[in-house]
């Protein structure tokens, strides 16, 4: 275990009902590090991701966030939340509040800014940084699905979160919208953020990513720096998995 | 052709001296005026009331605290599953004729709270059928941010989902002025009433009662104008 994981867990396992979807996975994530899960669906991807910031409630095991175990039902989850940002894959922005509502609601509400005024700044500042500026007063509906995506993005980034956790970010896009997503969360990358990605874009694993998981069956049965695990599987389903989807 | 210049003429002296006899005559247009002041008192009380309280219920049904939800389902049940006259009637000569600290309570105060405890069920369910409504995703999109769920009701789920119920709402604003007819079971003379009254001293079946009847009808047609706009603007943030 080294000192610098900012994320660990712990012999994690998820059941619904009968069903167990997670099977024991214990890993850690360092600061900074960029981390992509790919793997079949059905294989418990998002319900990992999902249980790093309690969305879903781990069955067993223990998920630990920058020291700070969360599935202790003492640990204030909203307050441990708000370091970690979640893009989801069908974006889920607000319907009913413009743009820059989006992104200023949950800091004006959680008090993380000073007024609105200054939220509004902030918020400003993270649409440029999107390229979304000139957007800031329109409706979620008048947006495409990459607007809608990159919107997400700066939604979270408003918290100024230390973890972004992505959720499939680019499969509910068209695909000539795939890229400027990408964008942005490649120059996310770059400037340091820790993240966890669930994607199928596999080209995107390959360059962005520092370490790649394999997930089937409930349990991360291979992984590696991207280089090694794209090019030199050793895992037979690993294997059988990027010669369907590569 | 002269037949019927004959009748209308006949009809035309007959109706005049019938809206004389009904309507000038002893001021009963004001009789009426005020049976209206009635109706609307009650609606708006009860509606108040019925709001209120509707918001209340649908947020215990909702809640994962067992006697609170499992108390709005069973006050559901029972006064939508009962006649509104007999709940009326219960709670008039019933809760506020045998309880003392009750007795000098004005009349009307008992209608509005038999009709606003009727209202508050129907309420509950059309705001719950609306927030039941709003995507999951938007919760955990509320809750990933960091904002607790109470915080995840008030700011993001509610607001759509009030949206999406507010059609059904403004249909219950309506059906209630149309309810607040049966206050003439315990005697409060409300339009209905008051119509009723001029027909049994005028002994005129049709046009006390029809002129009622066209009262509601302009009230609810105006109201149905002024929420269909209201609704409109609700829909702004829907449009591309």
């Amino acid at each position: 275990m080294t000192t610098d994981s900012i994320i660990e867990v712990r012999g994690l396992v998820k059941k619904f009902g009968e069903v167990e979807v997670l099977r024991g996975i214990t890993e850690n994530v360092r600061r900074g590090e960029v981390v992509a899960i790919i793997g079949p669906s059905g294989s418990g991807k998002s319900t990992f991701l999902r249980c790093l910031n309690l969305l879903e409630q781990p069955t067993e095991g223990s998920v630990i966030i920058d020291g700070v175990d969360i599935t202790d039902r003492r640990t204030n989850i909203n307050k441990l939340r708000q370091e970690m940002g979640m893009v989801f894959q069908h974006f889920n922005l607000f319907p009913h509040l413009k743009v820059i509502d989006n992104i200023t609601l949950a800091p004006v509400k959680l008090k993380l800014e000073k007024d609105k005024t200054h939220a509004r700044e902030t918020a400003m500042r993270l649409l440029e940084r999107v390229g979304l500026g000139d957007k800031a007063e329109s409706y979620p509906v008048q947006l495409s699905g990459g607007q809608k995506q990159r919107i997400a993005i700066a939604r979270a980034l408003a918290m100024n979160p230390k973890i972004m956790l992505f959720d499939e970010p680019t499969s509910a896009l068209d695909p000539e919208m795939v890229g400027e997503v990408l964008k942005v969360m490649a120059d996310l990358a770059k400037e340091g953020m820790t993240m966890v990605i669930v994607t199928h874009e596999m080209g995107f694993a390959r360059e962005v990513a520092d370490r790649v998981l394999f997930m089937d069956g409930g349990i991360i049965a291979e992984q590696g720096p991207p280089e090694k695990l794209f090019s030199d599987p050793q895992n037979s389903r690993t294997k059988e998995f990027l010669s369907k989807v590569l | 052709m002269n037949g019927i210049l004959l009748w209308f003429s006949e009809f035309g002296a007959s109706f005049a001296e019938s809206f004389e006899k009904n309507l000038i005559r002893q001021d009963r247009w004001l009789s009426l005026l005020r049976g209206l002041g009635m109706t609307v008192e009650l609606t708006v009380g009860a509606i108040l009331l019925g709001t209120v309280l509707g918001i209340l219920l649908c947020l215990m049904k909702l809640s994962s605290v067992k006697p609170l939800s499992a108390f709005a389902k069973g006050y559901i049940r029972v006064f939508r599953g009962t006649p509104l006259v007999v709940q009326l009637l219960i709670i008039y000569f019933g809760v506020f004729g045998s309880i003392q600290a009750l007795r000098f309570v004005p009349k009307e105060v008992a209608a509005i709270v038999a009709f606003g405890l009727n209202s508050g069920a129907y309420i509950a369910e059309l705001l719950r059928g609306g927030i039941v409504s709003v995507d999951q995703g938007q919760v955990e999109a509320g809750r990933s941010l960091g904002l607790s769920s109470w915080q995840t009701m008030r700011y993001i789920v509610l607001p759509q989902g009030i949206k999406i119920a507010f059609p059904t709402y403004t249909q219950e604003f309506i059906v209630l002025i149309k309810e607040t007819a049966i206050a003439g079971y315990i005697a409060l003379e409300d339009l209905t009433k008051k119509g009723d009254i001029i027909r049994s001293r005028t002994f005129s079946p049709w046009l006390p009662l029809l002129t009622v009847a066209v009262i509601y009808l302009v009230i609810t047609t105006a109201l149905e104008i002024i929420f269909g706009r209201v609704e409109r603007r609700l829909r702004e943030s829907d449009n591309r």
